[in-house]
């Protein structure tokens, strides 16, 4: 149970039972909140507390809602545990990543089925050997979605890293030689794109019976080189928000045929 | 050690180029490789090596084959490793395990999404942080196989082990204490079936990128007393696992046909 203030509120978000229905969205950008709630019907400003915005709205007719986890796991871990506790039962973590494959062109969508666990949150609930898992259902929705999106996409792992420099700049690091030997690892295993919050979204939603998964914007190139000016000139955020939503739309769609939405 | 003898077959498994498709099946036990073979169309035995047997066919016109793995991750690495460099890509582990949800019931197929890497091959690939997951169109067939037999299942994360004792007896280990802390701990997160072999079956098709996938029979719960877990094993059968897997593969050659593949 997570911590819940005199009025109901939860604590770090701001949030009481019956404001958000089972669907929320997770950028990490409180900023970027409104501009996905743009897109629901009906779009209503909830809260903001900390890095926590919340919005709300409806998408064919179903209440759904968009709540910023603010860079990093520790505080998405916070982000849905407080908001699974209001009654979330489906995360779609939307936001940008970079690329970790020479072949993904900035400007793809990258599904997200799996997550390195490169990070320091999702080890307070289970110890290392277990993987963290996209839902499967999520995942097929947001496979379909960026299908029809017409950008180029892939499905895959992401790497959910604690440290956006190190990744970045890792030369400067002091332990610069382990940061490079683990992101060659990581490409040779075949992950997709790099993050800070898959990882410990999945694995908090694993003990909490919930469902998670994410689609992503791939940015950048696998060898740090900076983006050319065409290369920016694909890399709007509105395909990803546009293919989460319409992913989203085949979850609700799918769940409601399953007979999962009363 | 070259994967390749002088004379062409790959050292452990005793194939060659050709001898396989691109589609093989994977149980644990020699002795299985038969039954699961004599659905195929035209079956017919190959190679037997150590515990490696295979025996291939075709199913709806596409040849196949089925590789027995042996008892856990250090034969299955060698395995997947060496059907791959004779040109399969498509891995699909069958075989029977251990339940792990309370409510679960002997006969419940599980379809593995992931692994928990609770063994000491696959860190010889990848750092453990790394996550073992199944491919998703493989993950999707054997959903939609079981579905449509109507047959008990669920989708979800196997533990594979490299201690089958220290699972069913972990009492009498002396890591008893962090053996059931850990189990305690696979269970908290949703851990379905407990199994020896998925786990390093994904890892190394991720870095050779080939696709693997999973389907157990599961026996017992962690609801079941020992003695309701053997009372529950009365008309087991493995045939249920085995045609659902197959029903699957085929699912999977026809998705993997009409997407020109």
């Amino acid at each position: 149970m997570a911590a819940t203030e005199s009025d109901g509120r939860k604590h770090h978000i701001g949030i009481k039972q019956g404001e958000v229905g089972r669907y929320v969205l997770l950028p990490g950008d409180p900023d970027r909140v409104e501009v996905i709630a743009s897109r629901f019907d009906n779009p209503k400003f909830v809260m903001r507390r900390r890095e926590y915005t919340t919005w709300t709205g409806e998408l064919d007719g179903v209440p759904v809602a968009c709540t910023s986890t603010g860079i990093g796991c520790p505080s998405t871990a916070i982000a849905v545990e407080e908001l699974a506790d209001v009654g979330v039962d489906t995360f779609i973590r939307v936001g940008t990543s970079g690329s970790m494959q020479q072949h993904i062109k900035p400007g793809s969508i990258g599904v997200v089925s799996g997550a390195i666990r490169d990070e320091g949150t999702s080890r307070h609930y289970l110890p290392m050997e277990f993987p963290a898992v996209a839902d499967l259902d999520i995942t097929l929705a947001l496979r379909e979605a960026a299908k029809e999106s017409g950008f180029p996409w892939y499905v895959g792992i992401a790497q959910s890293k604690d440290s956006f420099y190190g990744q970045h700049n890792p030369e400067r690091m002091p332990i610069a030689e382990d940061l490079q030997r683990r992101w060659k690892a990581w490409m040779a295993g075949g992950a997709i794109c790099s993050e800070m919050e898959a990882a410990t979204l999945y694995i908090v939603a694993a003990t909490l019976r919930v469902r998670a998964g994410g689609a992503m914007l791939i940015l950048g190139n696998p060898d740090q080189r900076p983006m050319t000016e065409a290369e920016i000139a694909e890399c709007s955020v509105d395909r990803v928000i546009d293919t989460s939503i319409a992913g989203l739309r085949k979850l609700i769609a799918a769940d409601r045929a399953a007979g999962r939405i009363k | 050690m070259a994967i390749f003898e002088p004379d062409g077959t790959v050292h452990h498994l005793g194939l060659k180029k050709g001898d396989v498709g691109r589609y093989v099946l994977l149980p644990g036990d020699p002795g299985r490789v038969e039954v699961i073979a004599r659905r195929f169309d035209n079956p017919g035995f190959v190679a037997q090596k150590r515990e490696y047997t295979t025996w291939v066919g075709e199913l709806d016109g596409v040849p196949v084959a089925c590789t027995s793995t042996g008892i856990g991750c250090p034969s299955t690495a060698i395995a997947a490793e060496e059907l791959h460099a004779i040109g399969a890509d498509t891995f699909i582990r069958v075989g029977t395990s251990g339940g792990m949800q309370p409510g679960m019931q002997t006969g419940d197929l599980a379809v593995i999404s992931g692994a928990i890497r609770d063994e000491g091959t696959s860190s010889h690939y990848l750092p453990m942080e790394f996550p073992a997951v199944a491919d998703l169109d493989v993950v999707l067939a054997m959903r939609d196989a079981a579905r449509e037999r109507n047959v008990r299942h669920r989708v979800g994360v196997a533990q594979s082990k490299d201690s089958f004792y220290g699972e069913v007896e972990p009492e009498r280990m002396p890591i008893s204490e962090d053996l059931a802390r850990r189990w305690k701990a696979w269970i908290g997160g949703g851990a379905i079936s407990s199994e020896m072999e998925s786990a390093t079956l994904f890892i190394v098709s991720a870095t050779l990128r080939a696709r693997a996938g999973g389907i157990m029979v599961c026996i017992g719960s962690p609801s079941m007393t020992h003695e309701e877990s053997q009372a529950s094993m009365k008309g087991f059968s493995i045939d249920p696992v085995i045609d659902t897997a197959v029903h699957g593969l085929r699912m999977l050659i026809a998705r993997d046909r009409a997407a020109g593949a």
